[in-house]
C-alpha cells in the first residue's frame, strides 16, 4: 500500500499544475454547498439570535422588517419616529418594561442609539475601559465602533450633520467618551450609545445657551419684561455639554412628544405579552408591536429558498465538474497507456497497477476534502465578519 | 400602645415589637456607604434628607440608605459630579423628590426602572411659582419654564404621601420585609401626623394675619395652614443689600407682617433691622439637608417649637 | 532453459501468424533474436516472458510451462525470472532514476522493498556510471544514461532470464557497446540466460547464437516451419 500511495503521489507532485486543478474543482464542488450552508447559517444563528432575544418591539405603523432591522441592527438612516408616551402605554398596568430607542443619527456612519442604562443590562453589555456614561453628552461605545473612530475614554466625538445643505437641521454634537463596552459579538459593537436625552439635543429637542437674564447676553435678547425674556438669532447655543456649561442644559415642551425610533418592551410574562400585543390590534392604531424573532423567521426563510435555489445551482455545476474530472482521468489514462503497457510488461501485477490509479484519484479527492474542510473552517470563523465588512465597505 | 397580652407569647410578641420600634425610630446612620448593600439589604439613595430621613423610619435594618450631597449644601442646587452618578446608578432603589427638585436628574443617566418619583402621587397638588422667569427664542416662541415649588415635604400631608409611597417601593422589592416597612411607615405616619396637628393648631391661630417667608420656600406650609405668607429672597448668612431692603419696606406697607420665616438663624444685624421694623425672625428651617445634629423630626419639633413660642405668645 | 514445443501464435486483426516446431535454449545461452521487421522477434521475446499465451503449443522456462499459468502468475514468474529492457527505454517520466529502477519492487508484491535493495540499487547504478544521477528526473539524463538505467532496472531482480528487445537502436555507437557490455557481462557473470533483439549485425557478431525468426512464419504448404539457426562458435 505504502509503495503505491508513493508512486501515486509522485505522479501527482509531477504535473502539479494537473492536480492543483483538478483538486481546485473538486474541492469547489464540496465547499461552495456546505460554505454556503455554514455562513448561511452562521448568519441565521446570529440574527436569529438577536431576534429572540428581544421579545416585543413597538414602533410606529408600517414595515415590521424595517423596524426590526432599525431597532435591531441599527440599519435604517431614516427611520420612522413615534413618540414618547408610547413607554407609558407599555409601561401600563404593570405588563412590561419598556426601553426606550432613539436610533437615527451617525457619528461618521456608526449609529447613535439613545437609550437608557435599562438597556445595557438587557443585551448584557459591560463597560470595558472607563465607565458608564453618567452626564447628559457622554457616549459609550461598542468595542469595533471605537476602534474604527480610534477613541478611548476621555476622547471625544461628534455627531454627523443629518444634512450639510439644511441650515435648520440638526448640529453636530461633540459628546465625550466615558467608555468602551466589551466585545458582544452582536450590532451593538459599531454603536454609540448615549443617553436618551442626549440624543434629544442632538435632535434638538433641547439645548444649551448663555443665560439671557445676565448683562453678557444683552446683545442676544430682543425684548424683554418682568416675566419673559426674548432672545434673538444670536443667542449662543452650545455644541458641547461641560461641566462649566451642563447646568444650562434644559429641555422644552411636552417630553410625551418627544421622539423615539422604537421602544423594547420586556413583558412580566407570556399572558402579559398577550395582552399587550392586543392593545395595538386595532385597524386605527397608529402603533405596531411585532416579535422580531417571526419576523427574522419570514426572513429566512426567503433566504433560505433562495439558498436551495443557489445549492441546486451548485449541485448541477458540481456534476458537471465530476464529470469533466472524470474525462480528464480518462483522457490521462489514455496518455498513459503506454506507462501501463510497460508496468505490465515488466511483471507489474494488474491489481497494483488499479490501485495506483485509483489512489491518484483518491489522493486528489481527499486533497479537496482536507481543503474544503480548512476552507470550510475558514468561513465558520471569519466569514460572518468578512461579509460585514464587504457590506460596510 | 393598649394594654398588655397576659399571656407570656403575647409578651414575647409585644417584647419583639418594641424593640423594632425602637430600631426604627433610631435616628438615620450618617455612615451608610455608598451604593453598597450587606448581603440582602436593599441599598437605597436619595437626592434630598426628608426623603433619607422616611426611608431610615421604614426601612431599618434591612436598607442601607446613601444621600451623598455635601452637609453644607443646599440639596436643590447641588449638582453630583460623574463618580457620584454612578453611585446613583448602582443602587437598589432611586428616590426622587418630584416638583422639579433635582434638575440634574434630568442631565444624567439613570436606570429608569430604578427611579421613584415619591410625588407621583399628588403631582395634580404641586404649586406653580407664578413669579418665575422664563425666557424664550428662536422660532417656536415662548418656551414656558414654569417654576415649581419643591419644597413638598413642609405640607407634613404630603411628607407622608412621600413616605408612602417609598413603602410600596419597598414592599414590592423585598416583599418578605412588607411587615417590617408598613410597621416602620406606621410609626413615622404617627409623628407627622401629631407634628401636623399641632402645626395646625398653631397656625390657625394665625388667620389672614400677614406673614413673611424669607426665601420662596414656605408654598406649601403656606397652603396646608392656610398661612397669608409671602416671600422676599433674604438669605441667612448674608445681609441683605439696600435695594432689598427697600423692596421690604414697601412690601411691608401692603402687607403689614409681624414675623418673618427664616430657613435657618439669620444674621443679627439682619435679625435687628427686621425687629426695627416691626418684624420678629423665626427659624422654621425646611430641613432639606442632614442637620448638624437630630433628625427631620427633631427639626420640625424645633420648628414647631419656634412658631409655638412666636405666634402664641 | 527454454522450450518452446508446436507453438502456434497469431494476432487476431493481422495475417500475422507464428509457428514454431521446436526451439530450446539452454540456461546461460546468450543468443541474438533477428529478422526482417514483422517477423516476430517481440512477439518471440513476448511468448517466452509470458506476456501473451500461444493458441497452441507449449513455453517451458526454467522448468515451468508458462503457457499454462494464469496471468497474475506469469506476471509474478516474470517479474521474478525476467528482466526486460525495451528500446525506447519506458521509464517513467514522474520518478526520478533510483524510484525508475525500484519500480519492479514496487509494483508487485512478489518482490519486497528493503534496505538491500535500495543498497543495490545504487551500486548497480554506481557499476553503469549513473550513480549520480540517481535523484534526477528521467527526462533530464542523456539516451544513454536513460538506457543504463532501463537496464538497472530490469537486472535489480537479479532475473535468471533477460530479455533485451533492440535495446541499442536509439543509442549511439559508444553508448550501444556500453549497453551491450553490461548486458553480456551480467548474463556472464550470472549465468543468466540472454536473449537480445538486434537490427545491428555488429552487435550480433558478439552472441554465439543467433536465431532467424523468418522461418517461424506458418503457411499453408507446410515447408520450413522450424527455425532456422545459424550457429556460431562464441562472440
Amino acid at each position: 500500500m505504502r509503495d503505491v500511495v508513493y508512486l501515486a503521489w509522485r505522479y501527482l507532485a509531477y504535473n502539479r499544475f494537473k492536480t492543483a486543478i483538478l483538486v481546485a474543482s473538486i474541492t469547489l464542488i464540496f465547499y461552495l454547498p456546505i460554505g454556503l450552508q455554514v455562513l448561511v447559517s452562521q448568519s441565521a444563528d446570529r440574527l436569529t439570535a438577536r431576534a429572540s432575544a428581544t421579545p416585543l418591539l413597538v414602533g410606529t405603523k408600517g414595515s415590521p422588517l424595517e423596524l426590526v432591522l432599525n431597532s435591531l441592527y441599527f440599519e435604517s438612516e431614516t427611520p420612522e419616529l413615534m413618540t414618547y408616551s408610547e413607554i407609558e402605554r407599555v409601561a401600563r398596568d404593570g405588563l412590561a418594561d419598556p426601553i426606550p430607542l432613539h436610533a437615527r443619527f451617525r457619528v461618521r456612519g456608526f449609529p447613535i442609539v439613545g437609550t437608557t442604562l435599562d438597556y445595557f443590562q438587557f443585551r448584557d453589555l459591560r463597560v470595558a475601559q472607563g465607565e458608564q456614561m453618567a452626564i447628559l453628552g457622554e457616549c459609550v461605545l461598542g468595542h469595533v465602533a471605537a476602534r474604527e473612530l480610534g477613541v478611548t475614554p476621555g476622547s471625544s466625538v461628534t455627531s454627523s450633520p443629518e444634512t450639510a445643505f439644511d441650515l435648520a437641521g440638526v448640529y453636530p454634537l461633540r459628546m465625550r467618551v466615558a467608555g468602551v463596552l466589551e466585545p458582544s459579538d452582536s450590532p451593538d459593537d459599531r454603536a454609540v450609545f448615549v443617553d436618551l436625552k442626549t440624543a434629544w439635543v442632538i435632535e434638538g429637542r433641547g439645548h444649551g445657551h448663555q443665560n439671557l437674564s445676565g448683562p453678557e447676553a444683552n446683545s442676544a435678547v430682543l425684548s424683554q419684561d418682568e416675566k419673559n425674556v426674548v432672545g434673538n438669532a444670536s443667542v449662543v447655543e452650545y455644541q458641547e455639554i461641560t461641566p462649566t456649561n451642563a447646568a444650562s442644559f434644559h429641555f422644552h415642551g411636552d417630553r410625551s412628544t418627544y421622539p423615539l425610533t422604537a421602544v423594547i418592551a420586556v413583558p412580566r410574562d407570556e399572558k402579559a405579552g398577550v395582552i399587550l400585543r392586543g392593545y395595538y390590534e386595532s385597524e386605527t392604531e397608529s402603533a405596531q408591536i411585532v416579535r422580531p424573532d417571526f419576523v427574522m423567521e419570514e426572513l429566512l426563510e426567503t433566504v433560505l429558498a433562495v439558498q436551495r435555489y443557489v445549492v441546486a445551482a451548485f449541485v448541477v455545476v458540481g456534476f458537471s465538474t465530476l464529470a469533466t474530472s472524470f474525462l480528464v482521468f480518462v483522457l490521462s489514462l489514455r496518455l498513459r497507456r503506454r506507462e501501463i503497457e510497460t508496468m505490465i510488461k515488466i511483471g507489474g501485477s494488474r491489481k497494483r497497477v488499479a490501485a495506483l490509479m485509483a489512489t491518484e484519484i483518491a489522493l486528489v479527492v481527499l486533497f479537496s476534502l482536507v481543503l474544503g474542510a480548512f476552507l470550510t473552517a475558514l468561513t465558520a470563523w471569519f466569514g460572518a465578519e468578512a461579509i460585514r465588512a464587504f457590506l460596510v465597505s | 400602645m393598649g394594654s398588655f397580652p397576659r399571656s407570656s407569647l403575647g409578651r414575647l410578641v409585644v417584647v419583639i415589637v418594641s424593640v423594632t420600634g425602637l430600631f426604627a425610630c433610631r435616628p438615620g446612620d450618617e455612615s451608610a456607604t455608598e451604593g453598597t448593600t450587606q448581603a440582602g439589604n436593599l441599598s437605597v439613595i436619595t437626592v434630598n434628607y426628608p426623603l433619607s430621613y422616611f426611608s431610615e423610619r421604614i426601612g431599618g435594618d434591612a436598607v442601607e440608605v446613601n444621600f451623598p450631597a455635601p452637609s453644607d449644601e443646599d440639596p436643590v442646587f447641588w449638582t453630583p459630579n460623574a463618580a457620584t452618578i454612578r453611585a446613583y446608578q448602582e443602587a437598589d432603589v432611586i428616590l426622587l423628590n418630584g416638583a422639579s427638585y433635582a434638575k440634574w436628574a434630568a442631565r444624567a443617566t439613570l436606570p429608569q426602572g430604578k427611579l421613584v418619583d415619591t410625588s407621583s402621587g399628588f403631582r395634580d397638588r404641586y404649586i406653580a411659582v407664578a413669579d418665575a422667569v422664563t425666557h424664550s427664542h428662536g422660532p417656536e416662541g415662548e418656551h414656558s419654564h414654569t417654576g415649581t415649588a419643591f419644597t413638598t415635604w413642609l405640607d407634613l400631608r404630603l411628607a407622608i404621601e412621600h413616605a408612602n409611597s417609598i413603602q410600596d417601593e419597598f414592599a414590592q422589592l423585598r416583599p418578605t420585609e412588607s411587615v417590617r416597612f408598613e410597621k416602620g411607615f406606621a410609626s413615622l405616619k404617627n409623628d407627622l401626623l401629631e407634628l401636623d396637628g399641632k402645626l395646625d393648631q398653631v397656625f390657625s391661630q394665625v388667620g389672614d394675619d400677614p406673614v413673611l417667608g424669607s426665601h420662596p420656600v414656605y408654598q406649601y406650609l403656606m397652603r396646608r395652614y392656610g398661612l397669608n405668607l409671602k416671600s422676599v429672597y433674604f438669605e441667612p448668612d448674608a445681609a441683605p443689600s439696600d435695594a432689598q431692603w427697600v423692596k421690604l419696606r414697601a412690601l411691608l406697607v401692603t402687607h403689614p407682617a409681624k414675623r418673618m420665616l427664616w430657613e435657618a438663624k439669620p444674621l443679627p444685624e439682619t435679625a435687628s433691622k427686621l425687629t426695627a421694623l416691626g418684624v420678629e425672625s423665626i427659624v422654621f428651617s425646611p430641613c432639606g439637608n442632614r442637620p448638624a445634629s437630630g433628625d427631620f423630626l427633631s427639626v420640625m419639633r424645633a420648628n414647631l417649637k419656634n412658631v409655638q413660642l412666636a405666634f402664641m405668645d | 532453459m527454454i522450450r518452446i514445443e508446436a507453438l502456434e501464435f497469431s494476432y487476431d486483426s493481422r495475417e500475422f501468424r507464428l509457428a514454431v516446431d521446436e526451439l530450446t535454449i539452454e540456461s546461460g545461452e546468450r543468443v541474438a533474436v533477428i529478422g526482417a521487421s514483422g517477423s516476430g522477434k517481440t512477439t518471440l521475446l513476448h511468448l517466452i516472458a509470458g506476456i501473451v499465451l500461444p493458441e497452441r503449443g507449449r513455453i517451458t522456462t526454467n522448468g515451468i510451462d508458462v503457457s499454462a499459468l494464469s496471468e497474475p502468475a506469469r506476471r509474478d514468474f516474470r517479474i521474478v525470472n525476467a528482466g526486460l529492457v525495451f528500446q525506447e527505454f519506458e521509464l517513467l517520466e514522474y520518478l526520478n532514476v533510483l524510484d525508475n529502477i525500484l519500480l519492479p519492487y514496487r509494483i508487485n508484491s512478489s518482490l519486497r522493498l528493503n534496505r538491500d535493495v535500495r543498497k543495490r540499487a545504487v551500486e548497480l547504478a554506481r557499476s553503469v556510471g549513473i550513480g549520480d544521477r540517481l535523484s534526477r528526473c528521467a527526462r533530464q539524463l542523456s539516451q544513454g544514461e536513460k538506457q543504463r538505467a532501463a537496464v538497472c532496472r530490469a537486472l535489480l531482480p537479479c532475473p535468471s532470464l533477460l530479455m533485451a528487445d533492440e535495446p541499442t537502436g536509439n543509442l549511439d555507437p559508444a553508448n550501444k557497446a556500453r549497453v551491450l557490455d553490461i548486458l553480456l557481462e551480467y548474463a556472464e557473470a550470472s549465468g543468466a540466460t540472454l536473449l537480445t533483439v538486434t537490427h545491428d549485425h555488429e552487435l550480433v557478431s558478439k552472441f554465439p547464437r543467433v536465431i532467424d525468426c523468418k522461418e517461424f512464419h506458418f503457411s499453408s504448404s507446410a515447408s520450413g516451419s522450424g527455425g532456422s539457426e545459424l550457429e556460431r562458435e562464441g562472440p
